[in-house]
């Protein structure tokens, strides 16, 4: 589903992925563990096709990066979903437009639309919030309210950059059980995170980078 | 329906930039004002130098001893000439009058026979009429039987043919210029204007838009917004005719209320100003985002 092969992305500021060679299989749990700056949002850009590596290549669903249109990289992501390590919702735009955002790019019909959101809505707890914007929510609303866009959709891999960061036990929680959820529906969940208390949690996978390698690839 | 997404996104997008928006429209607007008026100057400028030309080009006079039926050939054959917009027969007896009322004197009081011959008075359609055309014409016209002088008064209608065809030059000049820089002045305010929603069209692409589907309501919002444009336009400059007229400054011959063509030019303009300016630019911004 996803294969890397010989991956290396540099920056201006310089190298930052070295020789990655990974590959993700269909409803896998993988999380990509490392410390700041060792490169898990990169790559995870380079899922979703917002980078292009350097050299080597990235296939996503049949996508290959380099010879990739643009309308190639708009069909990839509409089968991602994906929850960016900083926010990217819409602040003018209220919690229940935010969400049927990816499905209205689609052309659902608005009564499909609604059904589908207050559904993710009453799945994620946020039902009550969606005439809200988002500045209006907590962190823990507004990281739920994340996941909701991302898997509204029902994607095949949901890709989550810190999705738990600067939140406390009881929210964390909730996010942790929702992404969960989402897996459990089949879906490849690539988790991106510094904190290896999640690691011991449940069972996966588990990529561990440091500067721009990965270092090891266990299954705990 | 993605037809629902765009129509609802580019009418959306109005509301939640009002002032930006309201900002473009009136930028299309004077932008549309400035081309209209220009057009209107041009055109009344025209009118007004058509007033100071002689109400005929040339004049055909006819010898003393052409009876009806000739003249009635002779009308036939200029008549049928191309490119003749209008063609009037004066007898002897309009001439004689027309002679009495320019110098108060009845040239039948003088003499016992009318002296004065009967003519045909000319004029030219406007693509016509230039001297080389009428020229051929009068050299046609000699050759007819019981012709006996064509009067035609070259100089004059150089002059003025040759300040019509410099105020058409001046006049496209200024115009393509007040266009050109039109097109500068909202494009570059529909800049600024899509600049504050860089945010929203990347979001959008990530989330997994095609760039059809980026572009689209922008398209749309920028037609309604020359669309407004264009009505605004309108109203501004012919209630400036109206105050015009109303206030005895001027009543111009041609005015916009009067032009459907320029109405609909002008509307047509500033839709297509302002949809493709706006298209442009989101294009330019699509080059940003992956
Ligand atoms: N846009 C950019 N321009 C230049 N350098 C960048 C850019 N984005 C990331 N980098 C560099 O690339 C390296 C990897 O960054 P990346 O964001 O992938 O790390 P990360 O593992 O996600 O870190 P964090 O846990 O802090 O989010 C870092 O050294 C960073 O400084
Ligand atoms: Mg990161």
């Amino acid at each position: 589903m996803i294969q890397f092969d010989r991956v290396h992305l540099r920056y201006d500021s310089g190298i930052s992925l070295r020789d990655l060679n990974f590959r993700v299989d269909p409803n896998e749990f993988i999380y990509l563990f490392g410390p700041s700056g060792s490169g898990k949002s990169s790559i995870l850009r380079l899922i979703y096709m917002e980078l292009f590596p350097n050299a080597g290549e990235v296939n996503v669903f049949n996508i290959n990066s380099i010879r990739a249109r643009r309308q190639d990289i708009a069909k990839v992501r509409q089968n991602i979903g994906m929850v960016f390590q900083v926010s990217r919702l819409l602040p003018d735009r209220d919690v229940y437009a935010n969400i049927a955002l990816p499905l209205e790019l689609l052309g659902f019909p608005s009564k499909e639309v609604r059904q589908k959101v207050t559904h993710i809505a009453d799945e994620l707890n946020i039902r009550s919030r969606l005439n809200h914007y988002p500045h209006e929510l907590s962190g823990g609303e507004e990281r739920r309210l994340s996941l909701a866009r991302a898997s509204i959709n029902l994607p095949d891999i949901l890709l989550v950059d810190e999705p738990t960061a600067h939140l406390d036990e009881i929210s964390k929680k909730s996010v942790m059980e929702a992404i969960c959820r989402i897996h459990d529906r089949g879906t490849s969940v690539i988790f991106a995170t510094h904190d290896d208390s999640l690691l011991r949690q449940h069972n996966a996978r588990v990529l561990t980078l440091d500067s721009g390698t990965i270092i090891e690839d266990r299954i705990v | 329906m993605k037809l629902n997404y765009i129509i609802r996104e580019g009418i959306v997008g109005i509301r939640r930039s009002t002032m930006a928006f309201m900002n473009s429209v009136f930028s299309v607007t004077i932008a549309l004002v400035l081309v209209a008026v220009g057009v209107l100057f041009v055109d009344n400028g025209l009118e007004f130098i058509g007033q100071l030309q002689a109400d005929y080009d040339l004049e055909i006079f006819l010898e003393n001893e052409a009876d009806a039926g000739i003249k009635q050939e002779l009308a036939t054959i200029i008549s049928e000439y191309p490119g003749i917009f209008r063609m009037d027969y004066l007898s002897k007896e309009d001439a004689a009058a027309l002679y009495n009322a320019e110098f108060g004197e009845d040239v039948l009081s003088l003499l016992d026979d009318n002296p004065l011959p009967s003519s045909f008075r000319v004029t030219f359609e406007e693509t016509y009429r230039s001297t080389n055309y009428i020229q051929a014409f009068i050299n046609s016209m000699e050759a007819l039987p019981m012709v006996d002088e064509i009067m035609f008064k070259r100089d004059l209608f150089d002059r003025v043919q040759g300040i019509m065809k410099s105020i058409y030059v001046v006049a496209a000049a200024a115009i393509f210029l007040i266009i050109l820089s039109t097109v500068f002045l909202t494009s570059n305010n529909l800049r600024l204007m899509i600049l504050s929603r860089y945010d929203f069209i990347e979001t959008v692409r990530l989330l997994g838009a095609s760039d059809f589907m980026v572009k689209a309501p922008f398209f749309l919002e920028g037609g309604l917004l020359g669309f407004i444009g264009g009505v605004f336009a309108i109203l501004i400059i012919s209630g400036f005719e109206f105050a015009l007229k109303y206030f005895h400054i001027i009543d111009l011959p041609s005015r916009i209320m009067n032009h459907p063509e320029l109405m609909i030019g002008t509307l047509l303009f500033g839709i297509a100003l302002s949809s493709l300016g706006m298209l442009k630019t989101v294009r330019r911004m699509l080059r940003f985002v992956a």
